[in-house]
């Protein structure tokens, strides 16, 4: 490892941690945040020139949107939580040497669960017994499983190609087990699962569109509506505004894995 | 620039094609399956025929649609032209969108799903004969020709168990407003979004009758699964449902009577390009009987025979035209 900073695995920018430099070398990151602002700008002017029929302004009113994103934001929230609670530890559970004959099975697992559609998921959990049902549970629930791989998978990988000496050298220096996973594995595997973990995070934003058929809310209410109402212009807003979301998210989650990156080196 | 359907204008209307082209290929139904000497004979077949003429039939993906879908098919087959089946696109827009392409020649619509959706209107006509000539005549410019509308209408109306009905003595709209208003916490709701965007749905209703349901009592859900969910009473024991809709009866629910007479009427009818009209207007001496002949009753238990019976929409339009004598077996 070189003293001015990691490489990203990317292949593409090194990431010096020192302080000065930090904002230059950063100045790519201004770049999502200022597409995003132009672009709802833009969308924001178009709509503000337009006159809105009954339908358009009801579907538009500000505070019915909030409640909308907000309702989104709380989906993506919380299944993302549920996804990093499930899948680091069974992640950390199945790279060790112990479990390499079930690794592949549990692995697989995930991977069906994130190819079943979403849609179908969603309404099958809705119509199963208490707990589940049109809420929000059964929903968080569908969006845990569609998300779970990704972060299983990178803390999986993650931890594999931390270099055997190092974890020899650890424990040549007496540290027990536990530690060396603590204090040198992990680590040195965190890059790789922050970068699952947005993929997670990005993909809940996305399929949390659904939601709004089992009366989970969210943004897909807004999109459904202007969809089977043939209203375009709430359309491209709701489009808009999803999209935006989207960018946000991908972004913070890329600053955070910026900022871990470069502490951890 | 002014967005509009028509088929010229630009972008949006492309994507719709598209959309709509799309939606045919995934439901499979090409024009393999659609020839057939069973529709032969029968009235139809005394009557002016379309000999040498070929359509293509569209329709939407819900059973009522699908039997629709079906019975043309089958009346043009009877009248010697060519049918090919385009049934079951996904969702009115996509399929009005095949129809302004020309990727369909025709396909039933109802009237308020024209007005509202098609054509941009906020605010449907109360009268239902009015609101379909209104119809047919702003129509007219994206030209499109509409015939004769079905005697039966299909409405939005609130549907609820029949014990629940029961249990809770709500027998009408007015007797929901008060349930409502009472603060119970039986009085949940299950609506589909357009409902809610709608004027003639869950904001005028609300309007009309002087109640609004909380918002921790209202779903929002896919209009599909809220008959099965009211139902099973859950989430909801009220639920919007289309008053034609064969799960009504295959599922026990009943219907709340509109006793302040809200909810618009609207009826079905062929909307078709009027360039596949043009090219013998005697189709519609072929459909409009058919039409005439589709009550209400008649249309709950076509519909009933496909969603809880399991029959093939195919043969339901097949066997209903036989027994009305349109075409020979």
């Amino acid at each position: 490892m070189s003293a001015g900073g990691v490489l990203d695995p990317a292949g593409a920018v090194p990431v010096r941690p020192q302080r000065r430099g930090w904002l230059r070398s950063n100045a790519d990151l201004l770049g999502t945040p200022i597409i995003v602002l132009l672009g709802l700008g833009a969308v924001a002017l178009w709509v503000s020139t337009r006159k809105l029929d009954d339908i358009e302004a009801r579907a538009l009113q500000p505070s019915a949107i909030l409640v909308d994103l907000g309702q989104h934001l709380v989906l993506a929230a919380y299944s993302t939580f549920f996804v990093i609670v499930i899948a680091v530890p069974l992640g950390i559970l199945l790279s060790r040497r112990r479990a390499r004959p079930v690794r592949g099975a549990v692995l697989a697992v995930g991977g069906f669960a994130q190819a079943l559609p979403p849609y179908g998921v969603l309404v099958l959990i809705a119509f199963a017994p208490p707990p589940f049902g049109f809420n929000r549970f059964a929903v968080i629930v569908g969006l845990v499983a569609a998300a779970l791989l990704p972060v299983l998978r990178n803390t999986v990988v993650g931890l594999q190609q931390v270099d055997p000496a190092l974890i020899e050298a650890a424990r040549g220096m007496g540290m027990s087990a536990r530690a060396t996973l603590l204090r040198v594995e992990l680590p040195l595997a965190v890059p790789v699962m922050v970068a699952g973990i947005r993929v997670a995070l990005v993909l809940n934003v996305g399929t949390a569109v659904l939601a709004t058929f089992v009366g989970g809310g969210g943004l897909g209410s807004l999109i459904v509506r202007a969809q089977t109402l043939n209203r375009p212009l709430v359309l491209v807003t709701a489009g808009a505004i999803v999209a935006a979301l989207a960018l946000m998210i991908d972004w913070l989650a890329g600053v955070v894995e910026r900022l871990v990156r470069a502490r951890t080196t | 620039m002014r967005w509009t359907i028509d088929g010229r204008s630009g972008w949006y209307a492309s994507a719709l094609a598209l959309v709509g082209a799309v939606a045919l290929m995934l439901t499979g139904c090409g024009a393999l399956n659609s020839s057939g000497p069973s529709a032969q004979g029968g009235s139809i077949a005394q009557g002016p025929l379309l000999q040498g003429q070929s359509y293509n039939v569209g329709g939407k993906e819900f059973d009522e649609q699908k039997v629709l879908c079906q019975l043309t098919i089958a009346a043009l087959q009877a009248a010697k032209a060519t049918a090919n089946d385009m049934c079951g696109i996904v969702g009115s827009v996509p399929t009005r969108a095949a129809l302004t392409s020309g990727a369909i020649d025709l396909y039933w619509e109802y009237t308020g799903t024209a007005w509202t959706t098609h054509l941009k209107q906020s605010n449907p006509i109360p009268d239902s004969q009015q609101q379909y000539l209104a119809v047919k005549q702003a129509d007219a410019a994206n030209n499109i020709v509409w015939l004769d509308p079905t005697p039966f209408e299909n409405t939005y109306a609130l549907g609820v168990k029949k014990e629940t009905a029961d249990r809770l003595g709500v027998r009408t709209l007015s007797d929901f407003a008060k349930l409502v208003n009472s603060g119970s916490p039986e009085a949940t709701l299950c609506v589909a979004q357009e409902f809610v965007g709608r004027n003639d749905g869950l904001p005028g209703l609300e309007k009309a009758y002087g109640f609004q349901v909380p918002t921790g009592k209202l779903k929002t859900l896919d209009e599909g699964p809220i008959y099965q969910a009211v139902a099973n009473g859950n989430p909801c024991n009220f639920g919007e449902v289309f008053t034609t809709d064969g799960r009504i009866l295959a599922l026990g629910l009943t219907v709340l009577t509109d006793d302040k007479s809200f909810f618009p009427k609207f009826n079905a009818a062929v909307s078709i390009r009027r360039e596949a009209f043009d090219r013998n207007p005697d189709i519609a001496k072929v459909l409009n009987p058919i039409a005439a002949k589709l009550t209400n009753d008649v249309m709950i238990n076509l519909n009933k025979q496909v969603s809880q019976d399991g029959k093939d929409p195919r043969a339901v339009a097949r066997t209903w035209l036989q027994q009305q004598g349109f075409i020979g077996s």
